[in-house]
């Protein structure tokens, strides 16, 4: 079948559209690789070349001299446990909330929503003092811990809406067969609410992972992150911006390859309370 | 069940998430809220002194606080629509049936900017904003149009501050509405666009309640993530030239870590997260059905 | 007493303690031996002087056994991470002090004055010889009141760094004397092409406070504060030079405030600018063909000088032993530091990339001749003013008032005058909170 001329113009305007939207989306990152594969000089060219020859040099210079591996190493331990236990203490908050009536629930879900709103402003400095009183500054545990207090928010938020879609019948009928609510929760409601669980683990993952603020207060060495790292290139003395493009580079790429492969689950999962 | 054995199994499904909470989360805002009662100098601890409320009293006359707060706001009201406004045209380009590959190519490319670290943004922000050096200026050259001062000129960072919010956020919005979107039962859309060729009029009436919740999310995350805005800032513009970007929370970063006065930061703190709060209450009250 | 008050007094002591253990002579290697194992932690910054430093370290290592552990930090860190360190009672064995901030570390007691181990002869090198750093230096960078806490290790002062040729095309056979000249003839025969005669770093940040405001006050005979305390900002000197520095922005690229040290060293490096007032520190960047395009055209004299002379910036850093450190630990610590500030050390600590405070090694044939920069520059150490920011422990509060309302005033938002007026009242406000007009506290800066 022929498509009308009406649709046919539409479906080219379409096209048209999503292409400026790849295009809005990924020129600055096109943007930064080149930069990075830039020398020095290069980088400062005004005005900016767009064709040369790549170097990797300056891969080489912030891996090899300033230790940017190490913080990628961090950064990836630390995002991956609180990712893991956020999932692994919000799921069954999220279930709760979702599933049984009690008194001061929508306090409680809103207090913990709350959490995600804070500043970390608001709690960097008394909790440097206080975790330098527990001994456990410049520590990745540390660093797990706090980042608890915003992806637990954002699991229970996501999730109890996604327990909610599912039709309470199904846990009824688990329920009149034995069932105790631990296991209709794990064996029944929990692998249909995957999409929601895979959306979360999303967020919290890149949540943490771009994290800044604890990072610069809460770390020195031996647990300081990737963008604790790019921020101390910052000095006023001179413009290593392809020493930064490339550091900034290596941030991201683990974290997009992390957010294209679940993001098939993006869409199913972000309903946040749409399903009735 | 019994009502004791009820309420056991709630407890048990509720209380690691609580504990955990509470033990990391409440510590510090109780000690926050103690310096804010104290003149607190991080360099003068020899001095500390309770002052009851007098870091309030400061904060609530401080024209300074409460120029960085409407810049937040502003910075809120301007990008907010935009990315409703565009984040909803790309949720409904996605939306329309037929070129599979295309699509899938758009949604995974409007994760890119929503996993992009945020202080990375606004080092990239350095690098295509720069007056000489910058790729921004450049192409704009082509369209005929001078090189602009981005970086050095309030009302031009400003603006910039504002591209890398939408930048960054539209495709979050986008994917919650194009979510929302997704939760439209197939046969009461086609039936609406049976009756009227006019997507307005499907969007308005058969669209856009199941669009409402997402919205809501929507309004209280970039609330909240605008008052908290502060890596992206930070690393491009540091809050200059002059005060043009300097955002509530870098405001507070500028009181509490480089003048080290924790105890009237610390009152900043409190009465943003009040502010939030606030406005997170009236937005579930006024929108949210939830919970 | 019970603190050694005058430089000549410690380097007697010293000496007399020295000689009083007898003949055997004193070595790094003997003196380190207890301490070998020991690690020290001490703040870098990412500047030429540190990374100097960084590369002579191994040969301190192999010698003492002693490991120093640097935390590297931009500048604009560094004084919240050593505060926050020091305040929590954290791992610093050695602080770095920008001279702004010597007020505060002192009278917060995070740092030993250098008394304690000059006195034991056990630590003391006998050629440690105070006398020889640039006395204007070790007061401003390492005294407070009475008191020598630290030893000058990365120091600055400014100096005009320019662009010979861009000057001889433009006809000028030597570089501004004045700031008149500057604003009568090199600004206007400069400033073409999209070229401008001056960059001036106005960021707001410590440059803001720093090498913009404080360079335009001094030579104009003004300053932040008057002999009570109270502020001089409205002075008719202190008004003229900061209508003066509003003035010369005409003869700046566009965006000012935005330049930090690297765009405005950079605009020099890449020939946008004629010349620039900039830290010695910054020779070996605009002297390396790798980064500057100026290289061979680099020049660089004393600064232009005011109606009230030249009182060129500065600024620099000393490191002293941290009271946090256990006992073995602040040895070694003095020993690093009295071994990186050496005089036996200066020259290969200058030739790496450094700017020693020695007064000997800029005496050394040939050394004036390799490195443009020193004449200059032991001229400028003659006649700095040590506050020329007031050192005292209210500074970080009050370089956060005078940069915000510094580059408003550059930005036009508001007028000299009335920006300097608010720039006053807040700091008098600091001040009063402080104690100073109570009399509780003595007036130092």
């Amino acid at each position: 079948m022929a498509a009308a001329p009406g649709t046919r113009r539409a479906a080219v305007i379409q096209i048209a559209l999503m292409a400026a939207v790849i295009l809005f989306c990924v020129f600055p990152f096109y943007w930064m690789v080149t930069t990075s594969l830039k020398t020095q000089v290069l980088a400062l060219e005004s005005p900016p070349v767009w064709v040369f020859e790549p170097t990797l040099a300056n891969y080489r210079s912030v891996l090899t001299e300033d230790g940017v591996g190490r913080t990628l190493v961090n950064s990836l331990i630390v995002a991956v446990s609180t990712t893991a236990l956020a999932i692994a203490l919000g799921l069954p908050a999220a279930y709760a909330l979702a599933r049984f009536e009690f008194r001061g629930k929508k306090d409680l879900w809103f207090w913990f929503i709350t959490n995600r709103m804070i500043s970390p402003i608001v709690l960097a400095l008394p909790l440097f003092l206080i975790v330098r009183k527990l001994g456990m500054l410049d520590s990745k545990l540390t660093l797990i811990l706090i980042y608890l207090t915003f992806n637990l928010p954002i699991v229970i938020w996501i999730c109890t809406d996604q327990f909610r879609s599912i039709p309470v019948e199904l846990d009824e009928a688990a329920s009149l067969e034995g069932a105790s609510h631990w296991r209709v929760f794990r064996s029944i409601c929990l692998p249909l609410a995957m999409p929601g669980v895979a959306v979360s683990a999303i967020f919290a993952f890149i949540f943490s992972w771009n994290e800044l603020m604890f990072a610069l207060v809460l770390t020195r060495n031996a647990a300081k992150t990737a963008p604790a790292m790019a921020v101390s290139f910052m000095e006023g003395y001179n413009l290593p911006y392809g020493k930064i493009m490339a550091t900034s580079t290596l941030i991201v790429i683990p974290v997009l390859i992390f957010a294209l492969i679940a993001s098939r689950h993006l869409v199913r999962g972000l309903t946040m309370g749409a399903v009735k | 069940m019994s009502i004791r054995a009820r309420r056991r199994t709630i407890l048990g499904f509720l209380s690691p998430a609580v504990l955990a909470l509470a033990l990391i989360g409440i510590a510090p805002l109780l000690y926050a809220f103690w310096t804010s009662l104290h003149f607190f100098n991080l360099t003068k601890l020899r001095h500390v002194e309770f002052i009851g409320l007098e870091n309030y009293g400061t904060v609530l006359g401080d024209p300074v606080f409460w120029e960085a707060m409407g810049r937040t706001f502003t910075l809120l009201l301007i990008a907010l629509p935009l990315q409703i406004a565009l984040g909803l045209g790309i949720a409904l380009i996605l939306h329309r049936p037929g070129l599979g590959f295309l699509k899938t190519l758009t949604r995974l490319s409007l994760v890119l900017p929503m996993a992009t670290t945020y202080a990375v943004v606004g080092l990239l922000g350095q690098v295509m904003f720069n007056l000489k050096y910058g790729v921004v200026n450049q192409l704009i050259g082509f369209l005929g149009i001078a090189p602009v001062n981005w970086i050095g000129d309030p009302l031009n960072a400003f603006a910039m501050i504002i591209f890398w919010d939408v930048w960054q956020w539209t495709p979050f919005v986008a994917l919650v509405l194009l979510a929302g979107l997704a939760t439209v039962p197939g046969e009461v859309e086609e039936a609406a666009q049976l009756e009227t060729r006019n997507w307005w009029t499907v969007l308005r009436h058969v669209q856009l309640p199941f669009l409402i919740p997402g919205l809501v999310a929507v309004l209280i995350l970039r609330t909240a993530d605008t008052l908290k805005l502060f890596d992206m800032v930070f690393t491009l513009t540091r809050g200059g030239p002059g005060s043009a970007t300097e955002l509530i929370s870098l405001m507070i970063q500028r009181v509490g870590f480089r003048a080290f006065d924790q105890g009237l930061a610390s009152a900043q703190a409190i009465i943003l997260l009040i502010i939030t709060i606030i406005l997170a209450q009236a937005y579930i009250r006024l929108f949210y059905k939830e919970v | 007493m019970r603190i050694g008050t005058t430089v000549c007094g410690l380097t007697l002591a010293a000496g007399l303690a020295a000689a009083g253990t007898g003949a055997v002579a004193w070595s790094l290697e003997e003196a380190a031996k207890p301490y070998a194992g020991t690690t020290v932690d001490v703040v870098f910054l990412l500047r030429p002087g540190y990374e100097a430093a960084e590369a002579m370290l191994p040969e301190f290592e192999e010698k003492t056994g002693i490991k120093v552990n640097i935390v590297k930090h931009p500048y604009e860190n560094a004084l919240g991470e050593q505060v926050r360190d020091f305040v929590a009672g954290g791992d610093f064995d050695i602080a770095l002090i920008d001279l702004v901030w010597i007020g505060n570390f002192a009278e917060n007691g995070w740092i030993v004055p250098i008394e304690k181990f000059t006195s034991n002869p056990d630590l003391a090198d006998p050629e440690l010889d105070l006398d020889d750093f640039f006395p204007l230096v070790l007061n401003a960078f390492g005294g407070w009141g009475d008191t020598i806490y630290g030893l000058p290790f990365d120091n600055y002062s400014g100096l005009l760094f320019y662009n010979e040729c861009m000057l001889k095309d433009a006809g000028f056979d030597r570089p501004p004397e004045t700031w008149q000249e500057v604003m009568d003839v090199y600004g206007p025969a400069l400033t073409k092409d999209g070229k401008y005669a001056y960059a001036l770093q106005s960021k707001r940040n410590e440059t803001q406070s720093a090498d913009s405001f404080a360079r335009f006050l001094w030579p104009f005979g003004g300053s932040f504060l008057d002999e009570n305390f109270r502020s001089n900002l409205l002075s008719p000197e202190s008004q003229a030079g900061l209508n003066f520095r509003q003035e010369l922005m005409k003869f700046m690229p566009e965006g000012i405030v935005s330049y930090d040290h690297a765009e405005t060293v950079n605009a020099l490096a890449q020939g946008d600018v004629a010349f620039i007032t900039e830290w010695s520190a910054f020779y070996s960047t605009l002297k390396n063909p790798e980064t500057s395009k100026i290289a061979d055209c680099l020049k660089i004299a004393p600064e232009p000088k005011g109606p009230a002379g030249r009182k060129p910036a500065l600024g620099g850093f000393s490191l002293a032993v941290a009271s946090q450190a256990d006992e073995k630990e602040q040895a070694a610590a003095w020993l690093f530091i009295q071994w990186v500030t050496s005089k036996e050390n200066a020259l290969e600590y200058l030739e790496r990339g450094g700017v020693p405070a020695r007064q000997s090694v800029y005496q050394m044939p040939g050394v004036a001749e390799k490195f443009d920069f020193v004449p200059a520059l032991v001229e400028s150490w003659q006649e700095g003013v040590p506050e020329f920011r007031p050192r005292f422990a209210e500074w970080p509060e009050i370089t956060e008032i005078v940069q915000e309302w510094g580059t408003k005033m550059m930005l036009g938002e508001v007028s000299v005058e009335e920006g300097a007026r608010i720039i006053g009242e807040q700091m008098e406000a600091v001040l009063e909170k402080a104690g100073y007009y109570s009399g509780k506290k003595p007036l130092i800066q």
